[in-house]
């Protein structure tokens, strides 16, 4: 993991290089005189050797100082811990959603398989693979936000909420549950379709068979064998469900103007903020490889076949 | 004798028509004969593209990307002061939505399926030298592979989109194509892997085949059903990311009609709510699109594999 | 000078791996000194349980396993280097009949290309001259002629055998090395490829290194007979030395273990598997060291030779066929 993370930063490092403009644009008054500019940059190190460049700025960021944002003349940290909680909530509730929808769907269709009702769950599996993002959540904000007016279609809390109460709390939950129903109806396909398979398959395997020639209960069979084991390697699809919600948290807010990162990632880029950008590429690189390890972990923990070294 | 052995040739060439290999174009035509979803899904996305092609050709681009303000948001049905009728309506440019989607659907399906051959071409021969040789060049490839599979891609093509100078339809390609190769080589990686460990391919080495022969003569066939399948499914999935990112910003240039700077327009929320037929009909093109070619590489993957196939 | 091939000291070992930065931490000795001598036209058998290295050392000598140590030696030449091979168009004269022939048969190639496959590599013909050879050894197999133009999975399991063998065929080897070719057949069937293979041998004059576990087949085929345990040979002979006098434990057996269908002897059939058996436990020292390797082989007769401690000899100075007391 480590190795990865080093090359990550590299590479960042190199993009963040490339990207034209120095530490001082936009902070310093343009009239200031070119030589003392020259000065300033000499004093910031700007032309030291790009090693040492790597290693200050590996270790600014390990003290969590990623520089000023231009856009908001302020800390990077800063600018990217007022939204980050936005973000964070959008992401669990789309996750609690997306697996509160995904598990009963998916056993239950492979259970009664070729039911009408597994027919129907295959059916918005293979439209919620197929489906880009922004369509759904164009349309989702289109009928259910404006045509209906069932719920708000920016934001992430309501002007007139007042912090700390009840009703701020509620305000915040009323704003997050559209991004995080289209969020959740994308994310199940990996996860149904997973699910239904490994029920399906059971179904033929001999333990279940013998389980029934015991006289076990049809209902009990599912729930207490087959349905167990078929969850317990989710922990791999969790690792898949979050590299997901990075890529489309970037889709979701820009849509529904919900202030979270994903939507700063995209104003920074308009704005060419590259401090914000860098840091941001940083983040969301780090979260998909620890949600990567996170799933391995799990899976290691969870079943006993795969144990890391 | 000789009326004997020619006797034998025409019974041979009959037996030539008789025969066919385990996968073959009559396999995949039955299977879909027997599915009609898939073949409704065919015809849909045949007549798409004969719609986005020949439209192209017939109408002209720069009538149709021409500013036109006096026509600004113009409903579908109403008509110009030239008396043009504009059956989709325009956007805020004036320009007609129908031109603009005929034109964004043909420089969208392009540009995805130019990408989705560029990905194959190289994943497929990643994958197969990774899986045939083993050992160290198979371990450097995929740790390369693996590294890129972890980076947040869209995003770093983003970034890569603002500062490359020089921007156009072409960059994307290529930029996109740098990144996207990585599932197709793990995956026929894997393929291989389990397709050389078979003994006809040791048998082919034994037999004196060079290596470069097994590889395209030997492996690639018995690859070829996984190839076309995974192209059909890509191919959706290309045009999805390209029309996101354009979506957002940061895919094809504004001049470029593409069917993602058509649903562009709803990042303005006063066009999102009030003015729906500028973006709306191309967001159900793409979403139509994307389904019947779905659809259709899952009737190519069924008809591959002989325990899932209905025909 | 009617010698083929000459294997010394061949070793196979595949590294273990484990641990956290994966190093080699043990190895999986398959093959682990081997020496045998192949002679013209003469059909060898190579006998062992699973595991033991006999398809191992069969795919050495065709050339598809890679060699730890030791040589084979081909027309003056240590053959296990892949560029040895090469040079000398080895593979032309030594080919492979493989056990599985589902698998050993390109699924998408036709019966005409699968066979002619051989031809193309080490023979200049033309289309012409390549079809009429694939016909004539269709022919010697069996096989209808319109079979050219069909897929192996036309074909039922015998006669995709018998497939495999006019392409082991095609380029006119001197050694075919079988390795298990009947196993996954009927019977019945087993006895019409076995019959091919034979009539095959008496028009080309070819050596077959016959790779089995089956006792029985193994004994209706070869002239000389080799058993093979964890990686080494435990006794070389005629089929007679072997069936009639075995004389390693472990070849006894092996032997003892082949079902007799004889019901009115059960009892005495049992009994003698019973003392082989018990022989087996006792003398486990006499025959494997201390690690459970087997020795190394020594000359009992002319023709017949037994891994042996201390070279054949007693502790009392005797051979070892002879008791001490």
């Amino acid at each position: 993991m480590i190795p990865q993370v080093i090359i990550l930063s590299l590479l960042i490092f190199v993009l963040a290089k490339m990207m034209p403009g120095d530490p001082f644009t936009g902070l310093i008054d343009p009239s200031t005189d070119p030589a003392r500019l020259e000065e300033l940059r000499q004093a910031a190190g700007f032309y030291d050797p790009w090693y040492i460049q790597y290693f200050r700025w590996m270790n600014n960021a390990l003290h969590g100082d990623f520089g000023i944002s231009y856009m908001y003349k302020y800390e990077v940290t800063t600018v990217i811990g007022q939204r980050i909680g936005n973000t964070v909530r959008l992401s669990v509730i789309s996750v609690i959603l997306t697996y509160a929808l995904a598990i009963p769907l998916g056993l239950y269709a492979g259970r009664y398989q070729n039911s009408w009702f597994d027919k129907a769950v295959v059916v918005y599996n293979f439209i919620s693979f197929a489906i880009p993002t922004f369509v759904l959540a164009l349309l989702m904000v289109y009928i259910f936000g404006f045509k209906l007016g069932w719920f708000p279609t920016s934001g992430s809390v309501s002007i007139n909420a007042v912090p700390g109460t009840f009703g701020y709390f509620m305000s915040q939950l009323y704003h997050v549950i559209l991004p995080a129903i289209v969020q959740a109806l994308l994310g199940t396909a990996v996860t149904i379709q997973y699910l239904r398979s490994e029920v399906i398959d059971a179904k033929q395997m001999d333990y279940v068979r013998t389980a029934r020639s015991k006289g076990v209960p049809t209902g009990k069979i599912f729930h207490r064998h087959i349905f167990r084991n078929a969850s317990l390697p989710i922990a791999s699809t969790l690792g898949y469900e979050i590299t997901g919600l990075v890529a489309g948290s970037v889709m979701i807010e820009q849509i529904f103007s919900y202030p979270g990162i994903g939507n700063l990632f995209i104003s920074s880029i308009n704005q060419r903020d590259y401090s914000v950008i860098t840091a941001l590429i940083l983040l969301f690189g780090l979260a998909t490889l620890i949600g990567t390890l996170l799933s391995d972990i799990i899976m290691s923990i969870v079943d006993p076949r795969i144990r890391v070294q | 004798m000789g009326g004997l052995s020619r006797m034998s040739t025409e019974q041979t060439e009959q037996q030539e028509a008789v025969s066919i290999p385990p996968t073959g174009i009559r396999m995949i035509a039955r299977e879909f004969k027997k599915d009609k979803l898939a073949m409704f899904s065919l015809t849909v996305l045949i007549f798409i593209l004969l719609f986005a092609f020949i439209g192209a050709m017939i109408l002209d681009q720069d009538v149709v990307t021409k500013i036109n303000i006096l026509d600004r948001f113009a409903r579908p049905g109403d008509s110009s002061m030239t008396g043009h009728k504009y059956l989709l309506g325009t956007d805020e440019g004036g320009r007609d939505i129908f031109g603009l989607l005929v034109f964004g659907a043909r420089n969208s399906i392009f540009i995805g399926f130019s990408i989705t051959i560029i990905t194959s071409i190289i994943g497929v021969f990643v994958g197969l030298i990774a899986g045939y040789y083993g050992g160290i060049i198979d371990s450097i490839i995929m740790r390369i592979v693996d590294f890129i599979m972890i980076l947040p891609i869209m995003l770093i093509i983003i970034v890569l989109v603002t500062i490359v100078p020089r921007y156009n339809a072409l960059t994307l390609v290529w930029i996109m194509s740098a990144f996207y190769w990585v599932g197709k080589a793990r995956l026929f990686r894997a393929k291989t892997l389990s397709e050389s460990r078979r003994d006809y391919i040791s048998a082919s080495k034994t037999l004196g085949s060079s290596n470069f022969k097994i590889i395209f003569r030997e492996l690639l066939p018995n690859v070829s059903s996984l190839i076309i399948t995974n192209l059909t499914m890509n191919f959706a999935a290309n045009i999805g990311i390209e029309t996101s990112l354009t979506f957002l910003g940061f895919g094809l240039p504004s001049k470029t009609p593409s069917l993602g700077t058509l649903t562009a327009y709803a990042n303005n929320s006063e066009t999102l709510a009030n003015r729906p037929w500028t973006w709306v009909p191309a967001a159900l093109l793409i979403l139509v699109l994307m389904l019947s070619i779905n659809y259709v590489g899952q009737a190519l993957r069924r008809s591959s594999d002989a325990r899932q196939r209905l025909g | 000078m009617s010698e083929l091939i000459t294997i010394n000291d061949l070793k196979i070992h595949y590294p273990i791996r484990s641990g956290f930065f994966n190093l080699v931490t043990d190895h999986v000795y398959a093959v682990d000194g081997v020496d045998f001598t192949i002679e013209k036209g003469k059909t060898y058998g190579l006998v062992g349980e699973s595991g033991s290295g006999k398809s191992t050392t069969g795919k050495a000598i065709v050339g598809l396993e890679k060699v730890t140590s030791g040589s084979i030696i081909y027309d003056g030449q240590n053959i296990t280097k892949a560029a040895v091979r090469k040079k000398i168009n080895y593979n032309k004269d030594v080919q492979m009949i493989f056990q599985d022939s589902m698998s050993s048969l390109n699924p998408k190639k036709r019966v005409l290309d699968i066979i002619a496959e051989p031809l193309r590599n080490f023979e200049r013909l033309s289309d012409q001259e390549e079809k009429k050879r694939v016909k004539e050894l269709l022919d010697i197999v069996g096989m209808p002629e319109d079979a050219l133009y069909k897929y192996p999975h036309e074909f039922s399991g015998g006669q995709r055998q018998r497939l495999g063998v006019a392409r082991a065929v095609a380029s006119n080897p001197k050694l075919i090395v079988a390795d298990e070719p009947v196993s996954a057949l009927d019977l019945s069937v087993q006895a019409q490829v076995l019959n091919f293979m034979k009539r095959i041998q008496e028009e080309y004059k070819l050596s077959y290194l016959f790779i089995s576990h089956d006792l029985g087949v193994v004994k209706h085929m070869c002239d000389t007979i080799a058993i093979m345990y964890k990686g080494r040979f435990v006794e070389i002979g005629t089929r007679e030395d072997i069936y009639n006098q075995p004389q390693h434990i472990y070849t006894k057996r092996l032997l003892s273990a082949i079902p007799q269908i004889d019901v009115r002897n059960r009892e005495i059939h049992k009994a003698q598997r019973c003392a082989v058996e018990q022989e087996y436990q006792l003398h486990q020292k006499d025959y494997y060291d201390e690690n459970g390797r087997v020795y190394d082989l020594v000359e009992y007769t002319p023709t017949h030779q037994v891994a042996l401690n201390n070279g054949g000899v007693n502790y009392c100075g005797k051979p070892f066929y002879v008791a001490c007391f």
